[in-house]
């Protein structure tokens, strides 16, 4: 199938190479994707605590992570050179194999969180004698964004340093 | 020659020629034939399931 120019725009910003120093080692793309699961782990949280507790008050640390939260995103497609964002007629053999096993390894963390989350919220209810009904919609919210950003994450964390200028 | 030219003979991303000089991608038949004509070469002059010897050692017949 062949390019549209929708393909081809996407992948000219997955592959703009300006702000390649900001994730060029494994130590940057660590604090990256460290930064962006603070980030997403703040926004959501402050975000259920308004739709689901009492006052507006938390969204503005919702509106004030949003920016920053957008930038680590943008930061970490771009290392990854757009493997979860760009359709697959845009990518290269290697580029395919290495996005299943990123989404594989992506579920795989999922359903233990998953599992975890259940235990957790269980237990929580057996314990504190607590009605769980109230805590279903909220923690559902919570692993929807874990679902959500955990290949981006796992992508960000697996990508391998380019090699130096080979230009002879 | 840069990795960027072959990628873009061969048709892959320029980061995939790094990864298979790493040998942490092992590239499909199809893609190991493109690079070999590329450059002119058996395939088996570029890929090996045993480690090629350094250059020097064939050259000058060091044995390691």
């Amino acid at each position: 199938m062949t390019a549209t120019r929708y393909d081809r725009r996407m992948y000219a910003v997955m592959n703009d190479r300006r702000a390649a120093a900001a994730y060029a080692t494994v130590p940057r793309r660590r604090l990256i994707v460290g930064a962006h699961i603070a980030l997403t782990v703040t926004g959501v949280g402050a975000w259920i605590s308004t739709v689901f507790g009492s006052g507006y008050g938390l969204l503005v640390l919702v509106a004030a992570v949003m920016l920053p939260w957008m930038l680590l995103t943008g930061l970490l497609n771009g290392s990854t050179r757009g493997l979860l964002e760009l359709r697959g007629r845009m990518l290269d053999e290697r580029q395919l194999v290495e996005r299943d096993r990123v989404r594989a390894l992506a579920h795989r963390i999922t359903l233990w969180l998953l599992v975890a989350t259940a235990f957790g919220v269980g237990a929580y209810g057996v314990l504190a004698d607590a009605p769980l009904q109230t805590a279903v919609a909220p923690v559902l919210v919570g692993v929807l964004a874990a679902h959500w950003m955990m290949p981006l994450w796992v992508a960000g964390l697996r990508v391998q340093d380019d090699l130096g200028d080979d230009e002879e | 020659m840069s990795r960027q030219a072959l990628a873009e003979a061969v048709g892959v991303h320029y980061q995939t020629i790094g990864y298979i000089e790493r040998g942490q991608y092992n590239p499909s038949l199809d893609l190991a034939l493109k690079v070999a004509r590329f450059f002119g070469l058996p395939v088996e002059a570029l890929f090996s399931l045993e480690p090629f010897q350094p250059l020097t050692d064939e050259v000058y017949g060091r044995k390691q």
